[in-house]
């Protein structure tokens, strides 16, 4: 927990515009006033004060964050600016954002406070993300042009996308080209989707099938590095990885660090603080505590049972688990709890895409060598 | 010229050996921060902690970059442990300390993947071990993922590459002449494993004197090519232990070394850069 980096991912309300089918969290309309945002941030800020820490990132996600009106966030820049000046930290922003409630309101927002940087998500094929009533072709199109328009407007939009079974049919190529060169993403990451939140028959048929899972991100990094490696495209986590096997860089997802509890903390509408996004609107049974009834964020985290809980999950899989034998326990650690916990009911097992990590991880570590060979042949 | 001694004291005696180089050591991590003053904090080589057990929030703020070292007893019970640690990484290099006993390789491989460094400890490791010696050993030099030292593995094989006489009592800490050893009570003896030969007048000379007896003896040190870097180091305390083991796993150590020195005096002879 300490050092000079700490995230908060900050849900300011968890109502959204759309109905996707396979989201974890839980929708109320409820949202963060701008003066409960000032009391929590100087009570993350007190924290990072206790905590000798420095910078602070915030990602601010929902529930749909434009759901909320461009001048709430404007003023809570006007907050986080003066807090930043009276502490002398460094706080950078980061937005995720389906872009549905996107228009050009938000440019200053988006300049002011993001650097004019959005993260959104799309898939391909979309087949899960919807608004309320209507069908995911509907909302695809309306995302392309939101994109566009923003586009239009100087803001560069990365994009996660979920794979489906659809995908994983269509293959690596179709899918590279649909980002890449049909949509002009230059950034995108495939993220491993998982049951959270109430059941239903899209998540029924989580985790996808490990072996096609495994081959199609395999194909996707080799695509990539044919296509868009060192051309400008960058596609998560291939590009990490190669980071890693390359230069030994270990800045990876959250799913890959050692422990995810010691790097960051999300807070809900509420004040309720979880562990992050995925826990804060569907697990109540989670949370570690509320920032507005506490005296702050270092009791929370010091007393909270369900952190302990979380804290204490690596090194039970070590015991537990066949993590210790496998060459890529150093940037895995055994993987998700919330994976876990969502598809095996268990926090303490490991991640249930594990068999996908290792064929990506082996398959990474021999593209790299294979670069590094041809780079040092080369000069 | 001679060199300073490092010495190894409990918590407790902090104050009584101020302006001196130590090593300060203690099971809880607040007594340590207690004991230690700012102005302490420019001669200590590293802080030991004796258990894995107790909090160690105290030091998360406290002697940035001052080196910790956790000493697992049990590689069972604190081998979960050793990620409690990990956050203190961003104030502090950490190492972890671990006996030649079953298990042990376990512990060398969960350190590895939090970034801390490893030193093994024990001096005539079973011969139950031997496999595992080598495994880890192949680990250490193979493994891509390994980017802290593993010793004594990292200083012998750099020691074989740059054919320099390095000795293992020095490289473990437990040379006579460079590291003195405080007991709880204050009495100065041996470091390591040779702690309770408390000989005062033995200390600068008695690595060597263990080499020249040892080598003098019609035994497996008279002629071993590793006795250089070795002096008796596995002869200690049990003359009559065999060192098939070690050796083999010194070989491999010298056979990488070679290998590398070979595949670099290559490269310089296609054009290539300096060693280093």
């Amino acid at each position: 927990m300490t050092g000079s980096d700490f995230s908060l991912i900050m849900l300011p309300t968890l109502a959204c515009n759309a109905d996707c089918e396979y989201c974890f969290e839980n929708k109320t309309a409820q949202y963060l006033t701008l003066g409960q945002f000032a009391v929590l941030l100087e009570k993350v800020m007190d924290f990072l004060d206790s905590e000798h820490i420095g910078r602070l990132s915030i990602y601010w996600q929902g529930g749909e964050v434009m759901t909320l009106p461009p001048e709430w966030f404007e003023q809570a820049n006007i907050i986080v600016r003066q807090s930043t000046l009276a502490r002398k930290k460094e706080v950078v922003n980061y937005i995720q954002s389906n872009m549905i409630g996107y228009t050009g309101k938000w440019n200053r927002a988006l300049e002011e406070m993001f650097g004019n940087s959005v993260g959104s998500s799309m898939d391909f094929p979309n087949l899960h993300r919807r608004l309320a009533g209507g069908g995911p072709e509907q909302y695809e199109a309306l995302w392309v042009r939101k994109v566009k328009e923003a586009g239009e407007a100087g803001i560069r939009v990365s994009v996660i996308a979920i794979p489906n079974e659809k995908t994983l049919e269509m293959g690596a190529e179709r899918f590279y080209s649909r980002f890449a060169d049909e949509l002009g993403i230059t950034e995108f990451q495939v993220n491993t989707p998982f049951p959270g939140g109430r059941s239903n028959w899209v998540k029924d048929g989580y985790p996808l099938d490990a072996e096609r899972l495994g081959r199609f991100l395999l194909d996707l990094a080799k695509v990539w590095m044919e296509r868009g490696f060192g051309k400008g495209v960058k596609v998560g986590p291939f590009d990490m990885l190669m980071e890693y096997f390359t230069h030994g860089q270990k800045e990876f997802l959250c799913i890959w660090q050692d422990n995810c509890v010691n790097g960051f903390v999300c807070i809900d509408p509420q004040g309720h603080v979880s562990q992050c996004d995925c826990w804060a609107a569907s697990y109540a049974g989670f949370r570690f505590g509320n920032i507005f009834d506490s005296p702050g964020l270092s009791h929370i985290l010091r007393s909270s049972e369900a952190r302990r809980r979380l804290q204490e999950r690596p090194g039970m899989l070590i015991q537990r688990e066949d993590c210790i034998e496998c060459a890529y326990l150093g940037i895995c650690h055994g993987g998700c709890p919330v994976r876990a916990f969502t598809v095996q009911g268990d926090l303490y097992r490991k991640d249930p895409y594990c068999s996908v990590y290792q064929v990506l991880f082996e398959g990474m570590e021999k593209l790299a060598a294979s670069r590094t060979r041809r780079a040092a042949v080369a000069s | 010229m001679t060199n300073e001694i490092t010495y190894n004291i409990p918590a407790s005696l902090a104050a009584a050996f101020r302006g001196r180089k130590v090593i300060v050591r203690s099971p809880d991590a607040a007594e340590i921060v207690a004991s230690v003053t700012a102005e302490d904090l420019g001669n200590i080589s590293y802080i030991k902690l004796l258990s894995l057990d107790g909090e160690m929030d105290s030091l998360k703020t406290w002697g940035p970059t001052i080196p910790v070292e956790l000493a697992v007893t049990d590689p069972y019970r604190d081998l979960p442990l050793l990620y409690r640690y990990a956050p203190l990484l961003a104030g502090h290099p950490i190492r972890v300390s671990v006996p030649l006993v079953t298990g042990f390789g376990n512990v060398v491989k969960l350190a590895v993947s939090l970034n801390f460094a490893v030193k093994m400890e024990g001096g005539q490791p079973e011969e139950s071990l031997a496999d595992e010696l080598q495994r880890i050993a192949r680990f250490y030099l193979h493994q891509p993922m390994v980017s802290e030292p593993i010793e004594f593995f990292h200083s012998l094989f750099l020691a074989f590459f740059r054919r320099a006489p390095v000795t293992l009592w020095t490289i473990q800490e437990e040379d006579p002449s460079l590291v003195s050893y405080i007991t709880d009570r204050g009495e100065e003896t041996m470091p390591g494993r040779l702690a309770g030969v408390a000989v005062k007048e033995m200390f600068s000379t008695f690595v060597r004197e263990l080499r020249d007896a040892l080598a003098a003896e019609e035994g497996e040190c008279a002629g071993c090519e590793f006795l250089m870097h070795c002096l008796g180091y596995f002869k200690w305390p049990c003359r009559e232990y065999r060192c098939d083991a070690v050796k083999a796993l010194m070989l491999t150590l010298r056979c990488a070394a070679e290998e590398l020195r070979a595949d670099i005096d290559s490269f310089q002879t296609r054009g290539g850069g300096a060693r280093t």
